[in-house]
């Protein structure tokens, strides 16, 4: 019973969310939906940055593009939500794409300060192109409609938020349960080891942006819903790091971590609101306190005391020891 | 003819700021491999710790420089006790784990620093005087504002000292035998933990000497360590992250040619430059500009 409760958590989180959805208010309504979104972002930044171990500086930058993106289509083009969220995971996985390509071959601690330069320069792009982004001013986003439906409200986008993000969640499963899953990890663990077992690292380096663009893209289009208006102070170093709190604080390298992440860090900032010191207090100490004393953060702790599963890494099913078959025992008689 | 010259000694001065530091993110990627995401809000606190000794307290300004500084090698070395060596000295984690985890503590300490200097400061932008009571000097007909001149001065001496220190001092020799080989360092009985405090010390001192010089000139703000950061990093990458020499030169060129576009193409080039050079920069030239020749890592 409770192991069978322990390894369905995600649908059983999934159950209860839609179950809460029915009793909120407008404000805890809001509040959910941009945990959902958090989640989304959240499993794309710990794809490249807790599985493939690499870093990523970019994902505010790529959160911004599909956002921008989603938004633009729908407003300018009067495209259907239905192309506009699609086309913003797309565009940012490309752009992820072009910069993953020539980033890959500059080592780890060098790719933190190019991504950070990207996102510097994706920040100036939306502050100085005016006539497209609407400079610092921002843009609204038009609600989307679905057959004639309007989605106007948090509690009805909540059914477009909470949709995308069980689809990526299990993407997600996928992608990690694969054979490129298992390579992200084996380039983790070292390089060259990667490669002398047939992984093409430069490709897999190239799949891990493109692929965590990709979730940054889509997360950036809902979370462009949840606002109704966006500007580039949204995509900032403090969204940013309000991410790599997402992923350690939830647990880097684990499926869970970014629910327990997002929950925790979409909550505290309401707590916090009050100022903004002690919101960037809050989020600085909980990251160095995380990777002092719980490096595979709480996800990695409820793990280690079995309240969690391991975390799987392949499509068959796990035989948990007391159900493996005893090897048959041979004494050999001399 | 005029404008032009001024214009440089702005670029020139600006890029002797940029250089310091730049130098300071050198020392620590160098000691221990990352790039100190906090380098510049050591900058920025510094730069506010001279502002509480002269304009609050009182203190003349020599005097307050010299308690600018003492803080803010404190405050480095505070800093890598803290948040950086429980991580580094963690043998759980594996090599490429504590490279991700320091670099995020840095990431934390950034914005933990900056929180905590918006408390007393607020958003409201404060200014400390400079160190002279008279604003310029004229060189024939060259107007220099006398901080500009300052700066260059206190760069050009510490690019000698710094060199110097690691050329000829007992304790540069053993920095730079540390960063090149740290197993052989503590198997000759160097003590590479009071190393690492050292290397943060000075790291911080480069950047808060830069604090002190500039805040003069930008407006002191809890936001004003980010841009110079990214500044910074674009010096060092220029410089290839090896010689002290070259980390001035690369900031002095940044310098020089982000004022020009500044001044004749759009002010809003300015602040671009910096992320541009870093990319161009890392990826088709990461040894830096005078890269060719392996530079003695410092």
């Amino acid at each position: 019973m409770l192991s069978a409760l322990r390894n369905n958590i995600l649908p059983l989180f999934f159950i209860a969310i839609f179950a809460i959805s029915f009793t909120t208010d407008a404000y805890s309504q809001y509040l959910i939906n941009l945990m959902l979104v958090y989640v989304v972002v959240a499993q794309g930044l710990n794809l490249i940055l807790g599985f493939a171990g690499m870093f990523a500086f970019a994902h505010g930058a790529f959160m911004a593009i599909g956002a921008y993106v989603s938004a633009l289509l729908m407003n300018e083009l009067g495209l259907p939500y239905a192309v506009a969220l699609p086309m913003a995971g797309l565009s940012a996985a490309a752009v992820g794409c072009v910069i993953g390509i020539p980033a890959i071959r500059v080592s780890g601690l060098y790719l933190a300060m190019v991504t950070m330069g990207i996102s510097e320069i994706v920040q100036w792009v939306l502050r100085h192109w005016k006539p497209v982004t609407g400079g610092t001013d921002g843009i609204g986003v038009a609600s989307p409609s679905f057959f004639g439906f309007e989605f106007s409200d948090d509690f009805q986008s909540f059914h477009i938020i909470f949709v995308v993000c069980a689809v990526m969640t299990i993407l997600a499963q996928f992608v990690v349960r694969s054979r490129l899953g298992r390579a992200f990890v084996a380039i983790r663990e070292g390089e060259i080891a990667a490669q002398s077992s047939g992984i093409n690292v430069a490709r897999t380096k190239v799949f891990a942006f493109a692929i965590s663009a990709f979730y940054a893209g889509i997360g950036g289009s809902l979370f462009s819903l949840t606002q109704h208006y966006i500007n580039p102070e949204n995509f900032n170093l403090y969204q940013m790091i309000m991410q790599f709190c997402m992923v350690i604080v939830g647990g880097s390298a684990s499926l869970v971590g970014p629910f327990i992440g997002a929950a925790i860090l979409t909550w505290l900032p309401e707590l916090l609101r009050s100022a903004q010191a002690f919101q960037e207090i809050g989020f600085g100490l909980l990251l160095i306190v995380f990777v002092i004393f719980m490096p595979r953060g709480l996800a990695g702790f409820l793990i280690d005391r079995n309240i969690l599963p391991r975390e799987r890494f392949s499509r068959a099913p796990r035989v948990e020891p007391e159900q493996r078959a005893a090897p048959p025992v041979t004494v050999e008689r001399t | 003819m005029m404008e032009i010259a001024t214009l440089l000694s702005v670029g020139v001065s600006n890029g002797c700021l940029y250089g310091l530091v730049g130098l300071g993110l050198v020392l620590v990627y160098n000691a221990q491999g990352i790039p100190n995401f906090a380098h510049g809000e050591l900058f920025m606190a510094t730069a506010f710790a001279a502002y509480v000794a002269n304009v609050i307290l009182g203190i003349p300004y020599a005097l307050s420089f010299l308690i600018a500084i003492a803080f803010a090698a404190v405050l480095g070395m505070l800093v890598e006790f803290l948040a950086i060596r429980p991580i580094s000295t963690n043998r759980a984690l594996g090599r490429a784990s504590t490279d991700v985890a320091v670099v995020l503590s840095t990431v934390g300490l950034m914005i933990t620093i900056k929180g905590l200097a918006r408390i007393p400061w607020g958003d409201s932008v404060r200014k400390l005087p400079g160190a002279f009571s008279t604003e310029t000097v004229t060189i024939g007909s060259l107007v220099i504002s006398t901080q500009r001149l300052l700066i260059i001065v206190v760069a050009a001496v510490l690019t000698v000292c710094i060199s110097l220190f690691f050329a000829r001092t007992s304790l540069g020799k053993k920095m730079r035998a540390t960063s090149q080989n740290i197993t052989g360092a503590k198997l000759i009985g160097i003590n590479t933990g009071h190393i690492y405090s050292a290397t943060w010390g000075l790291a911080a001192v480069c950047g808060g000497i830069a604090g002190v010089l500039a805040a003069p000139i930008i407006f002191l703000h809890p936001d004003m360590g980010t841009r110079m950061l990214l500044k910074g990093f674009a010096a060092a990458c220029l410089g290839g992250f090896g010689s002290v020499s070259g980390v001035f030169v690369g900031g002095i060129l940044m310098g020089i040619v982000e004022i020009f576009f500044g001044r004749y193409l759009a002010t809003s080039m300015m602040d671009i430059f910096a992320p541009i050079i870093i990319i161009v920069v890392l990826l088709f030239r990461p040894q830096g500009l005078f890269g060719a020749r392996r530079a003695v890592r410092v």
